[in-house]
């Protein structure tokens, strides 16, 4: 079972490389099932198919003969987030409603900051425990929320529990006094029920399921100066939580026939460049290509062409890199940072911190890596490059 | 102090307008702040230049930053911090740890406290926020209602109680796990910060957002919902930025497909926003860099002052009305004669004689059926069951 999920910068075509590989996967015969955990779904429209919140068969025709199904799904987050946290999202709602907000507008307000992505993610997770599909294809949210989705299970569940513990505690001794006290609903021990439910048994599962050998993320980007820098930052932050990153997709690259157009003769000169530079950066991640086409990439015979195109070297459920990528290690009271560099020569190597970013250099390649926040105070206290693995050492830094 | 945030789908072109009104308003003699409030900050990458957690000038007139919620942590919240850091500490690894100090809505509060921070130095006219992509800048405005909410009922609840407790607790105390007094009165400071914000951004005649757009169906879409959603919660829209349309000259060709659905989505972005507009054309290349993006400033903003108020008022209200919940839009000029209203999905539809306008639903009120809609002086009610 394969677990891939898409994300990226806004704007830079997941849900269209999401939907194309997982049309592409199932019209070679694989048991596929592709899912939106955006909240903002673009999945549906994409297919052209009207989704819910349920698995729907969706059949592939190729030249007007059957050629395979797919699984579709659109999460429901907030049917998702009365599922696991039905109690608590009940009680914040008569809580506010009590102060007089507008129920309409309580019901919004008791989604708190997060839970939406999450207890989508955990909707995904049980599908792709249920043993019915090869693939699961997840349409992530944007860089950003995506990437405090997948590390949220890792570690806020521990901080979590101690809270609720604390919170419980608290509430307990507190709850049959205040009962008197005060005029607002109090918590009741179903709401704490759910906290735990949603904290101790769900949380850990999914961890479970992003360090999975059989998951793995794919960074989707366009060769635009400001998407680069920023999936740049997303692989250090998913290496930082030890999401593996197997390839990196790389849309809208103009084709030939653009170049043919006076307006885009410049675009198309700057684009080669970002071409190299994703090449040279993401290495030794591989790159899947594909041209902006001439319409928008929407049904499914559209997506099986531009699936075909994208995974013309791979197949769309293979893991595309196995060795490790970037990794951040404790080692005793600073960190080591291991690159993976299979042909560089240690002469050639050169190593310098530039602002929020090392700038590793192997000959006449380069590879910026923006650094964790915790890893900006520290000192660079020594490099190293053996067996084709560059480590640097970083230590608290001696002034601070 | 005027504030204008720029909101919209990821991708759309947010970062390069909130730095195209910046320095159209410095232009005019504005003394502007521009400052990014997405954690995924991007002001820096644009400019081509660093620009940090610590406000810097990068114009003539304009001063940025990108806030950063751990280094505002470190710098004013240093009880809170301390204790998140030992709760977290716990179990999880101090590098990781570090990372998730900010979690969920820490971020919204910290970029709020951001925004009054601005106002109370005294030394800016117009401040131009960066925002995050939609869904975040939403979850932004409503934090303080959330906030409020919870200062209100539990605050005053929890301090007593863990007053209470702590004694009891003293024992088992395992590095500081119950909150101490200073935390406490750390959440009031911010709480009261909070609360200021909350008066500039729901005051109409300073604050107001504008959307970016680009004309492609699934971003429309988007916009659509960020319309009726700010609305809902106070913010008024004065303006739709149309980015990246396709130049006359771009459009031939093999291009030629595109523009004709281009031209399609821009009449529907006509319709769909019923405020001020502008389009921006597709440039010949990447617009990053101070040169460029003042240059396109410039063009933009010779007539129009970024800084003014380009409209006032709600357009979209939600209340409720005996009993049911109502939706209220502007639509002035309409007549009774040519309306149609129609719940579908999750939008209404408005057909005014053969434009329609299509708004979206707050999420509560998908699946209702219409009671009854009703015009009078230029503003339709819709009730819901």
């Amino acid at each position: 079972m394969r677990v891939v999920l898409y994300t990226g910068k806004g704007g830079v075509g997941k849900t269209t490389t999401a939907a194309a590989s997982a049309v592409w996967a199932a019209s070679r015969g694989l048991r596929v099932l592709v899912a939106s955990a955006d909240a903002a779904h673009s999945l549906g429209d994409v297919l052209e198919e009207p989704l819910g919140d349920e698995p729907r068969q969706l059949e592939l025709k190729d030249g007007g003969r059957f050629s395979g199904t797919l699984f579709a799904v659109e999460v429901d987050a907030r049917a998702e987030v009365s599922r696991h946290w039905g109690a608590v999202s009940d009680y914040l709602g008569q809580l506010f409603r009590h102060q007089g907000i507008e129920e309409v507008m309580a019901d919004e307000l008791a989604l708190l900051p997060g839970l939406e992505e999450l207890t989508t993610l955990l909707a995904v997770d049980a599908w792709a425990r249920e043993g019915a599909y090869d693939l699961v294809v997840v349409d992530c949210a944007p860089t950003d929320s995506a990437l405090r989705l997948l590390t949220l299970p890792e570690a806020a569940h521990s901080a979590l529990r101690i809270l609720l513990k604390l919170q419980r505690a608290i509430a307990g001794l507190v709850t049959p006094l205040a009962r008197n006290l005060v005029a607002v609903p109090l918590p009741g021990s179903e709401v704490f029920r759910d906290a735990e439910g949603l904290i101790y048994r769900q949380l850990g599962k999914l961890s479970e399921l992003i360090s999975d050998p059989g998951t793995s993320v794919r960074l989707v980007l366009t060769p635009e100066r400001m998407v680069i820098d920023e999936s740049l930052r997303a692989r250090t932050d998913l290496a930082l939580f030890g999401v593996a990153v197997d390839a990196v997709v790389m849309n809208r690259l103009l084709p030939e026939e653009a170049a043919a157009e006076p307006f885009f003769a410049e675009w198309v000169r700057q684009q080669a460049a970002r071409r190299d530079e994703v090449a040279e950066f993401f290495a030794p991640l591989p790159i899947l290509a594909a041209p902006l086409q001439d319409d928008e990439v929407v049904g499914l015979a559209r997506l099986q062409a531009h699936g075909r195109i994208l995974f013309r070297d791979h197949a769309p459920e293979a893991l595309l890199s196995s060795e490790p990528g970037l990794e951040f290690r404790r080692e005793g009271s600073g960190y080591a940072l291991r690159l993976p560099l299979p042909n560089a020569r240690a002469e050639e190597l050169d190593v310098t911190r530039v602002g929020a970013q090392l700038m590793v250099r192997t000959g006449a390649l380069r590879r910026p890596i923006p650094l964790p926040r915790h890893l900006l105070g520290m000192d660079v206290s020594g490099a190293r490059c053996r067996d084709g693995i560059l480590e640097v050492r970083f230590q608290p830094s001696e002034t601070a | 102090m005027r504030v204008v945030l720029l909101t919209g789908k990821g991708g759309v072109g947010k970062t390069t307008h909130a730095i195209t009104t910046a320095l159209g308003a410095a232009a005019r003699g504005h003394r502007v702040f521009l400052l990014s409030t997405d954690a995924a900050h991007s002001v820096g990458d644009a400019l081509g230049r660093p620009v940090g957690a610590r406000p810097v000038p990068i114009a003539e007139g304009v001063v940025a930053q990108e806030v950063s919620a751990l280094d505002e942590l470190d710098r004013s919240w240093g009880a809170l911090q301390k204790f998140l850091r030992q709760l977290l500490k716990e179990e999880t690894d101090e590098l990781v740890a570090e990372e998730l100090l900010v979690f969920p809505g820490l971020e919204e509060l910290i970029a709020l406290r951001a925004i009054r921070d601005v106002e109370a130095t005294g030394e800016f006219d117009v401040c131009v926020v960066d925002c995050a992509p939609t869904g975040s800048t939403l979850r932004m405005l409503r934090f303080p209602d959330v906030l409020r909410i919870f200062m209100e009922n539990f605050f005053e609840l929890e301090r007593r109680g863990a007053r209470l407790l702590k004694p009891l607790l003293e024992p088992f105390r395992a590095g500081g796990l119950v909150p101490g007094e200073e935390m406490f009165d750390a959440f009031e400071r911010l709480w009261s910060d909070v609360d200021d914000v909350r008066e500039i951004l729901m005051d109409t005649s300073r604050t107001t957002a504008r959307l970016v757009v680009n004309p492609t169906q699934v971003v429309l879409e988007e916009a659509r919902r960020s319309f009726a959603y700010l609305s809902l919660y106070g913010v008024a829209t004065d303006g739709v930025i149309v980015n990246r349309v396709l130049p006359r000259v771009a459009g031939q060709g093999w291009f030629g497909r595109w523009a004709a659905r281009e031209q399609a989505m821009l009449e529907e972005i006509r319709t769909s926003f019923p405020i001020p507009r502008i389009e921006v054309p597709l440039e010949p290349r990447e617009l990053t860099g101070l040169p460029a993006l003042q240059a396109l400033a410039g063009r933009l903003y010779t007539e129009r002052d970024p800084a003014a108020l380009w409209r006032q008022g709600r357009p979209i209200r939600l209340r409720t009305h005996s009993g049911h919940p109502r939706l209220e839009i502007e639509l002035p000029g309409a007549t009774k004669e040519a309306l149609e209203v129609d719940a579908r999905g999750d939008s209404l539809v408005i057909r005014l004689r053969d434009a329609s306008r299509i708004v979206a639903l707050p999420r509560s009120l998908v699946g209702r059926p219409i009671r009854r809609a009703r015009l009078r002086e230029g503003l339709l009610a819709v009730d819901f069951e």
